[in-house]
């Protein structure tokens, strides 16, 4: 074959004997492309994060419905609580000034803990008449509906900058990152039946292995909605710390661990919590490891880690993985089968890694709705 | 199209301490883990709350 053999005026369409027409139907995309390609791309993509605002804000007034609604049918308050709930709702939180980290985490734990008690006290402020485990029931089902609505004015806001300044770059982050705010969201909207019945959520692991641990021992209270007891087990005297449950908190572990390590500094800790698979990672797989295993804002983690090295002890931790939406909704039968398993685990770690005589700290960390000890 | 329908339903289960009989049931507002809640009806010991999970059946 001849490849020297061609004509300039055929491939481009010059020749006379060319239509101008076909000419046209080629050259004029590319002209719109080369000078509308990014506006076809928003428009395009825009349409996808539209649907998904859409949703997300179904999923936030559906969540604030359930919320108000299960108010006024099982705690009956006096007056209508629609305006005041509205307002907890729409509030924020201002994090501390990191420029200088140095002494930033008692400032974090500081405002977390006064938002907490805040909430807690303007709650029982709405009900003459309230238990403690409807409270923190009422701050679980608050921190949903506040989340969601978080979540769908942050994806509005970059959605409607990015479709007023005409900016297609400005939305591609957002476009990555919507299936993951989306997962976020459909799970936080699938909690809610699990905390309005305090039914046990797969986060809930943790301090189930611990509660059962702890059962025909006597209970004493550590830190705020903390618990601990002590038994034997093998030669070995261990001290078990949970959050209180049946109620729908996760206590405060940091503090739980200072007292008991200060008090009667244990040889090791075992911490036992759920944590997030990664894809591809079958659910209810028990890992163990090295750490403090304990998710959150980091505040309790750092204290754990803090006591931990400054009395030199060893922390060793056991993880059950799940997803968010696992985690977050009430307890699928997978993981709770492996409750027995994993109680195994605990026991042969603390006869691997200490000696008869020494005590362990058997820490189970995660939120404890309806999960009691 | 090709999705199927998910159904999730809450269960119970009860475990009596004294013969191990186990009991699954529906799951009822008020349960949690480790309650005691009625007596066995074979050996008189004590039931408690072993688990509470949800199943799903893809419909």
């Amino acid at each position: 074959m001849d490849f020297t053999n061609f004509n300039v005026d055929q491939i481009f369409g010059l020749g006379d004997d060319t239509n101008p027409l076909l000419w046209l139907i080629w050259i004029i995309p590319i002209v719109i492309f080369m000078f509308y390609g990014q506006r076809i791309q928003l428009q395009i993509t825009s349409g996808d994060i539209k649907k998904n605002i859409e949703k997300l804000k179904q999923l936030k007034e559906e969540s604030r419905k359930e919320l108000i609604d299960y108010i006024k049918k099982e705690l009956k308050p006096k007056a209508d609580p629609t305006e005041r709930l509205d307002r907890f709702i729409s509030y924020f939180t201002i994090m501390p000034v990191d420029m200088d980290p140095t002494g930033i985490i008692p400032k974090v734990r500081h405002i977390m803990r006064s938002r907490e008690e805040y909430t807690r006290s303007q709650v029982k402020a709405i009900f003459s008449d309230i238990d403690v485990l409807e409270i923190t029931k009422i701050q679980n089902l608050l921190e949903v509906t506040t989340t969601l609505q978080l979540l769908y004015k942050i994806v509005n806001h970059l959605f409607l900058t990015a479709k007023k300044q005409n900016n297609y770059p400005l939305i591609l982050p957002l476009q990555m990152m919507l299936p993951f705010i989306m997962e976020e969201a459909n799970a936080l909207k699938e909690a809610i039946p699990a905390l309005k019945q305090g039914q046990p959520i797969g986060d809930g692991i943790g301090p189930m292995i611990v509660g059962k641990m702890m059962l025909g021992t006597e209970k004493q209270s550590v830190a705020f909605e903390t618990v601990w007891s002590q038994t034997e087990h093998d030669g070995r005297k261990l001290y078990l710390l949970k959050a209180e449950g049946p109620l729908a908190t996760v206590g405060r572990p940091g503090d739980g661990v200072e007292h008991i390590v200060s008090q009667y500094k244990p040889d090791a800790i075992v911490m036992i919590d759920a944590a997030v698979k990664l894809e591809g990672e079958e659910s209810a797989t028990v890992a163990q490891g090295f750490g403090a295993a304990i998710g959150g804002i980091g505040t309790d983690r750092f204290q754990i880690e803090e006591i931990a090295t400054k009395n030199n002890i060893p922390i060793f931790a056991i993880v059950i993985k799940q997803s968010i939406k696992e985690a977050i909704t009430t307890m699928t039968k997978e993981i709770a089968d492996k409750a027995d398993e994993i109680c195994l685990q605990v026991y042969e770690m603390i006869a691997e890694n200490t000696k008869s005589g020494q005590s362990i700290l058997v820490v189970g960390v995660g939120n404890t709705i309806g999960v009691s000890q | 199209m090709f999705s199927k329908k998910e159904e999730k339903t809450d269960y119970t289960v009860e475990k009596c301490i004294a013969c191990n009989n186990m009991i699954k049931r529906k799951f009822k507002t008020g349960d949690f883990l480790f309650k005691e809640t009625s007596d066995c009806p074979s050996c008189k010991g004590k039931i408690r709350i072993e688990k509470i999970f949800a199943e799903t059946i893809k419909a």
